[in-house]
């Protein structure tokens, strides 16, 4: 029997710079149209993994900080039990995923999302003539009115899974899935390795490692959605001696 | 009599209405659990560009089906070969029966035009197949030889001129599979919705 994996992913705040790099990788592997102007100001743009900014302190002492937000793959995700249809489910490996040939399109599971990672197709998605040739086989283009969402790439993920595992009988470890370029595209297109992917049943992986830093939260951990995905704090000294004055 | 006229008019109107109905029906209801029926040529295999006969490759000739569909074994797509891969063998030989059509073939490499090939088996969109981990189910855990592997979706492909879908493929035909054989298989996911869909 396989080992049951349960993926996760490590947010190193700290390495942060804002690139957005994981942003257009991620719109290139899951065939995600374009986002224009008219869509950001409408609040329809599709970013399944997206950079949020904030401003922290006044000018001259301004900061800018950084937080890639993706789907949380929460444990107890506020997004499935209100699906009238079991479109959206948790999967024996730990993943929150969206069948589309299931979904009707109610977007009750959108608007149950603290972390605001779902996206509805209001309209068909339309592609430029040049990125034609460009869209992966691997990903269902989603037509309209179905709900999409962030799927830690489980196209790689069943790559991975039938080709080092399957097929070439070896061990999914932290090491095989980088080498065969199986990790997610945003961890895999990260300059600073801000993020990390891999499985949180094994204990020798990164994931589980960096876990444990003590800098580690969760967004909203109030909520008691219990994520998948762990964020690491910032680490800045000037702040903590700012904050020791006050 | 205009009365009756009415009568007899709306009589046999019913009747050509309700036989319609029920026709349709029967034609939608069988066509969603299997084939469609075989009617005006709804489910006639398409025509190729070339006839090409399996029958002569596969049965008298005896070319493995990896021959041709060289990324069965590897890969999603079990491929279509090139041009060259047929030249390769048809440089030599010219054929008894059907001359023109091995001409044909032989125009199409020396004008670097590839052949449009017209699919036969096709999947909806949001079903994603992998024909390499299935043969290799098929041929280790079941100890099927290649061509019997490939027969249990695809047919007697060696007794077929024009190769036609003989599967229904519709979810049933592949859910029906994984569950028979999940414990067979290392991986125990293969009925979650995430094995094809994504």
């Amino acid at each position: 029997m396989a080992i049951q994996h349960k993926w996760g992913m490590v947010i190193d705040i700290d390495r942060c710079t804002g690139c957005q790099a994981c942003v257009i990788a991620c719109q290139a592997e899951n065939n995600i149209p374009v986002n224009e102007k008219v869509d950001f100001l409408s609040r329809r743009a599709k970013q399944w993994i997206r950079i949020d900014r904030f401003w922290e302190g006044e000018y001259p002492n301004i900061k800018a900080r950084f937080i890639p937000v993706l789907c949380q793959h929460c444990e107890n995700a506020p997004c499935e039990p209100v699906c009238p249809v079991f479109a959206t489910y948790h999967n024996n490996e730990g993943l929150n995923v969206q069948v589309y040939n299931r979904c009707v399109g109610t977007r009750y599971c959108a608007n149950n999302c603290p972390y605001q990672v779902r996206f509805f197709n209001f309209f068909n998605p339309k592609f430029p003539e040049s990125l034609k040739n460009q869209l992966n086989p691997d990903v269902t283009i989603r037509s309209r009115g179905i709900m999409e969402k962030c799927t830690f790439c489980i196209q790689r993920i069943r790559r991975a899974e039938r080709t080092i595992e399957g097929k070439e009988g070896r061990v999914l470890n932290d090491e095989t899935m980088r080498d065969g370029n199986y990790n997610p595209a945003c961890v895999s297109a990260c300059p600073t390795e801000t993020l990390t992917f891999g499985d949180l049943n094994n204990p020798n992986s990164q994931v589980v490692k960096k876990s444990k830093n003590k800098r580690n939260y969760r967004l909203l951990e109030n909520l008691g959605t219990d994520p998948n995905v762990i964020y690491l704090k910032k680490v800045d000294p000037h702040h903590q001696k700012e904050g020791h004055h006050a | 009599m205009p009365k009756k006229f009415i009568w007899v008019s709306l009589g046999l109107g019913g009747i050509f209405a309700t036989t319609t109905v029920v026709l349709v029906a029967i034609f939608i209801l069988q066509a969603w659990w299997g084939l469609p029926f075989n009617v005006l040529g709804w489910n006639d295999p398409p025509v190729q560009p070339i006839a090409f006969p399996h029958t002569q490759h596969v049965a008298v000739d005896g070319i493995s089906c990896a021959f041709c569909h060289r990324n069965v074994l590897e890969g999603d797509s079990a491929s279509v070969p090139a041009v060259e891969l047929c030249v390769f063998c048809h440089k030599t030989i010219q054929g008894d029966e059907a001359p023109p059509e091995i001409q044909k073939v032989i125009d199409h490499y020396n004008n670097n035009v590839p052949i449009n090939w017209e699919k036969v088996h096709r999947l909806p969109d949001h079903v994603q197949f992998s024909h390499e981990p299935h043969v290799r189910f098929l041929t280790e855990t079941q100890g099927l030889g290649l061509e019997a592997a490939c027969s249990t979706c695809h047919g007697q492909i060696r007794d077929m001129v024009e190769v036609e879908q003989v599967r229904r493929l519709k979810m049933g035909d592949c859910v029906d599979c994984h569950r028979n054989n999940q414990h067979l298989t290392e991986n125990t996911g293969i009925t979650d919705c995430t094995t094809c869909h994504y």
